[in-house]
């Protein structure tokens, strides 16, 4: 992670999950959560009802198929997940 | 179906009212245009793009380019250059994600635009020449062998 601030300086409640997210999976928490975590008001909590809702809501398109197309989209962007 | 009538149209008002109207470390009016910056011109932005507004610095303006275009080019030297002149973590958050949104919406509007048959317009990528991993129109996928 390249700024300090979204690495380390998450408020309680946020450092409080990602505590626990690393003792359930025992694996570094991933910089995606980190920076959704981060000031969630600002971009992580719209963002991730957004994507609850494109990637899990009502649609024509499984949930497999999406996953699909965002692994897709992630390689043509050269970011692999 | 695009995204400010779609069925995600709310959502997507929600996420751009979050990164647009507080107040942050950052103006609004600085945050706007780094994201008109970042989002092409399409016949479906609406009041956010081109809103024309405040200059960025010509650093950010760079590293703001290069989140939109090919955010993986992105290094820690880039992120430090910026630290130097004075851009807080805050700051370079705050336009990191302004940035990747105005891209992020610019991308979905030119494929919802595509699927209706709607004449696009150019693709900003395509300043910098065919991306390596973009599928040949034969199918097969673009990676070099």
């Amino acid at each position: 992670m390249r700024l300090h601030a979204v690495e380390h300086g998450h408020r309680l409640p946020q450092r409080l999950k990602l505590m626990l997210i690393r003792l359930v999976s025992r694996r570094r928490v991933p910089d995606v959560v980190k920076t959704l975590f981060y000031r969630p008001e600002f971009f992580g909590g719209p963002m991730c009802d957004w994507t609850q809702a494109v990637m899990r809501g009502p649609s024509p398109w499984s949930v497999g198929e999406r996953e699909l197309f965002a692994a897709f989209t992630s390689r043509l962007n050269q970011c692999l997940f | 179906m695009d995204g400010r009538t779609g069925r995600y149209a709310a959502f997507t008002k929600r996420l751009l009212d979050s990164v647009l109207a507080p107040s942050g470390h950052t103006s609004r009016e600085l945050r706007r245009a780094v994201l008109a910056r970042a989002r092409p011109s399409s016949p479906l932005s609406g009041t956010e793009s081109g809103t024309g507004g405040e200059d960025i610095a010509p650093d950010l303006a760079a590293y703001v380019d290069k989140v939109a275009l090919h955010a993986y080019k992105v290094t820690d030297e880039d992120l430090a250059a910026l630290k130097r002149a004075g851009n807080s973590d805050d700051v370079l958050f705050e336009a990191t994600v302004s940035a990747a949104l105005g891209a992020a919406l610019g991308r979905l509007e030119r494929g919802l635009s595509a699927l209706r048959g709607e004449a696009s317009p150019p693709d900003p990528l395509s300043k910098v020449g065919p991306h390596p991993l973009t599928p040949s129109p034969s199918g097969r996928g673009g990676t070099q062998e």
